[in-house]
Parts: C-alpha cells; sequence; structure tokens
C-alpha cells in the first residue's frame, strides 16, 4: 500500500516535470476516429430548421394519386366507408392520443426537425413528440423485427437525397384514411431532398403485397420554419375521445 | 344550441375556414363545420395546453349564467400565429365565432375572437382564396393537398 503510494507520487512528480508538448505539434497529429466520424457529417446537406407539410400547397403540387388496393383491402376499405354511414369510424385512435406510426406520422400538422449523428440520424417529430431512428452506419435490416409503430429504419445518401427502408412495422399503422391495417410486410421507402432554401420533399412509396395491388408512390413537401420544436402532450389536456366503433365525444368539464 | 347568445352569423359561415392541423388529432365530426354561430360572452379561463387550448366561457342567460366550452387550436398552431397565453383572459368580454357542436351541448370549436377594442383574432386557420372550397373539403376528408393520400372511394 505505502511501497503503491509511492510509486505514484513518482509517477506525479515525472508528469509535472514533463514539458507541455508544443501546439504546433497537436495540430498536426490525425484527429481521433470519434472525431473524425463528426467532421464526416458537414459533407451531408443541411437541413437546419424544421419542416412542416405544406397544408397550403402554396408550391401547386399536384393531387395524389389514387390508391390501388387489392380486391381483399378495397373491400374492407369499402366496409368501413359504409360504416361511416352509421355514424362508426368517424374518429380513429388518435382522438385518445395514440400515434398513428409509419407513414401517418409523416404528414401530420407539426413540424419534423433531422437530426445527424455519425451512425444515424434521428428524426424528432412535434406531433405527439415521437422520434424516429434511420441507422446510417451501413447495418442491414434486423432479421424478423418486432412489428412497431416506427419499424426498422434503415438510410443511405443517394447524392443529396436520402433513402429511409423500413420494415417491420405495426399492423395497427394505417397507409391511408380509410385503410385500416395492413399484412405486417409493409415496407415503406423514403426519399427525402431539400429541394431549395425554404423546400424538402418526400418521396414516399408504400409495398405491401397483401394490401397494395401496385406500389403506391405520393410526394409531400414540406415548408422550412426558422423555428425549433415545441413541446406536445396529448394527454395534457385531451377532452376528445373515440370509442371502439369509432364514434367520436368530448368532455365539457 | 338553441339558447340565447348564440346567433347564425351567415357572413362567418360563408367565411372559408380549415383546420387540418386540429383535424391529426381528431376529425370534425363533432362539430358542425357548416354551421358558424356566434358567443358573446366572459372568458371564464383559457387553458393554453395540448392537444388544444380550450376556453370556457360564461355567457348571461337571464339571471344566471351558462358555461359554453371551445376548443381551440394547439399551442403549437397558435403560438406559431401570434397568439400567447395571454391573448384571452378571465373577465375579458368576447365575441367568439363558433363550429357548434352536433349534440347540441353548450361547446364547439373556436373559429375566431373579437376582442372588446374590435380586434378579430382567428383561431381555426383559415384561406381567403377562389380554392378555399376544395381546400374545406380536403380538410373533411383529412386530406390536405399534398398531405397524406387519398382513401380510395368504392
Amino acid at each position: 500500500m505505502k511501497n503503491s503510494f509511492l510509486a505514484a507520487l513518482a509517477v506525479l512528480a515525472v508528469a509535472a516535470c514533463t514539458p507541455a508538448k508544443p501546439a504546433a505539434e497537436s495540430t498536426q497529429s490525425a484527429p481521433d476516429p470519434a472525431t473524425q466520424k463528426w467532421a464526416a457529417l458537414a459533407k451531408y446537406p443541411d437541413w437546419t430548421g424544421v419542416w412542416e407539410v405544406d397544408w397550403r400547397n402554396s408550391r401547386g403540387m399536384p393531387a395524389k394519386p389514387a390508391m390501388k388496393l387489392t380486391t381483399e383491402y378495397q373491400a374492407k376499405a369499402d366496409a368501413y366507408r359504409a360504416a361511416q354511414k352509421q355514424g362508426e369510424n368517424l374518429q380513429s385512435d388518435a382522438a385518445n392520443c395514440v400515434p398513428p406510426g409509419l407513414p401517418g406520422i409523416m404528414t401530420q400538422p407539426y413540424p419534423i426537425q433531422f437530426l445527424y449523428q455519425p451512425d444515424k440520424i434521428v428524426m424528432i417529430i412535434e406531433s405527439y413528440m415521437q422520434f424516429r431512428q434511420v441507422w446510417t452506419d451501413g447495418r442491414t435490416h434486423e432479421v424478423d423485427p418486432d412489428l412497431t409503430f416506427y419499424g426498422d429504419s434503415i438510410g443511405f445518401w443517394d447524392g443529396d437525397t436520402l433513402v429511409v427502408d423500413t420494415i417491420g412495422l405495426n399492423p395497427q399503422n394505417r397507409v391511408a384514411a380509410g385503410v385500416v391495417g395492413h399484412s405486417g410486410k409493409l415496407r415503406v421507402v423514403e426519399r427525402i431532398r431539400r429541394v431549395d432554401h425554404d423546400w424538402l420533399e418526400i418521396e414516399t412509396t408504400l409495398t405491401d403485397p397483401e394490401v397494395f395491388a401496385e406500389p403506391y408512390t405520393s410526394t409531400t413537401s414540406y415548408r422550412r420554419l426558422d423555428d425549433n420544436i415545441r413541446e406536445y402532450i396529448c394527454l395534457e389536456n385531451n377532452r376528445d375521445s373515440a370509442d371502439e366503433q369509432g364514434r367520436p365525444g368530448i368532455k365539457l368539464e | 344550441m338553441s339558447t340565447q347568445g348564440l346567433v347564425s352569423l351567415a357572413a362567418l359561415a360563408a367565411l372559408a375556414a380549415i383546420s387540418p392541423p386540429a383535424l391529426a388529432h381528431h376529425s370534425t365530426a363533432m362539430f358542425d363545420f357548416e354551421k358558424t354561430v356566434e358567443i358573446t360572452g366572459s372568458v371564464k379561463d383559457f387553458q393554453w395546453t395540448n392537444p388544444h387550448s380550450w376556453t370556457n366561457v360564461e355567457v348571461q342567460s337571464g339571471a344566471a349564467a351558462d358555461v359554453y366550452g371551445l376548443e381551440g387550436m394547439s399551442p403549437n398552431y397558435l403560438a406559431r400565429n401570434g397568439w400567447t397565453k395571454h391573448t384571452l383572459n378571465p373577465g375579458d368580454k368576447i365575441t367568439f365565432a363558433v363550429h357548434p357542436l352536433k349534440d347540441g351541448r353548450k361547446g364547439g370549436f373556436m373559429v375566431s375572437a373579437k376582442l372588446a377594442d374590435g380586434t378579430l383574432l382567428y383561431n381555426l386557420p383559415h384561406f381567403d382564396r377562389p380554392d378555399a372550397a376544395a381546400a374545406r373539403e380536403a380538410a373533411a376528408t383529412g386530406n390536405a393537398p399534398g398531405a397524406s393520400p387519398p382513401a380510395p372511394r368504392p
């Protein structure tokens, strides 16, 4: 014990006597790998700001094409719509603050922010305060992933376009209003690009052999807001509700 | 909604109102978006909360006062459009334009608030443009242009 204490003192004494390295030498040495990883992010497009769906369609984007569903899912959609005439299916579980998951979460009223990290891009989504992780470290999809609201996302850069490929999505997620559920084989491919200073576009392709007769592709335009993400706790003061048949309710007191 | 203090406002009904930000969280199914009525009363409280703001308004009805509950846009939307938690205050005398509840209870969705000095503040987004009718239809179906894809129709 005593010897080791003395040895430690000796080490400190030597350290104190060693002259500091000249500044020039430290700047010439290669940055450590962690620093290099962060520095490499500088080559990616700058998506600073928060991005909000262009609800006013001020760029005159074309109307969304019609979805071509399989016979099975078209019948489901027809039944859903028929029940609306009976007062059902007028409200979704979103009224009970259940987040919509992918793809619906990408076309909510509040903005999205993109954060770059060396191994992933994180989307901070103001609506329902959700986040998505897109792995950009070259990994492949999980084998037999759990089916979750936002699934398993991997991404890569194709020039200035981020391509995000997502599988493993919860069959509860809706591919569109009025189309309930999917097979669990839903795949969402998003091509995200900043088209100019104020606009970002996301082209989204949905495939699911049991739901779609052919892949469905649509493009959504997002406006840049010089703003930050705000808090959104849906259960803070939620007075709206949907019952099991989708009938709406509201609490006044 | 046949209570004293509510007056149908044809002029406001003609106003093209659209509410996609409200629709993400719920549909407009419980409100009559085809109808706009006016409520004049005194603010009881203004709840600056998510997912919606909420305003209780006391409307004099003879010797007593009825309380009307008005759902409004969220602080997230309103703060980006000039409102603050101090925009409405207890005791303020305000004339509200409202899409009433379909079930006849005393409440609705706040379209706008006219302050005592005449200032008109919009709560719901409003589009004053030629294709407003199409935009309103898009909102009613939850499919604003450039947003989520339309549901297939039979």
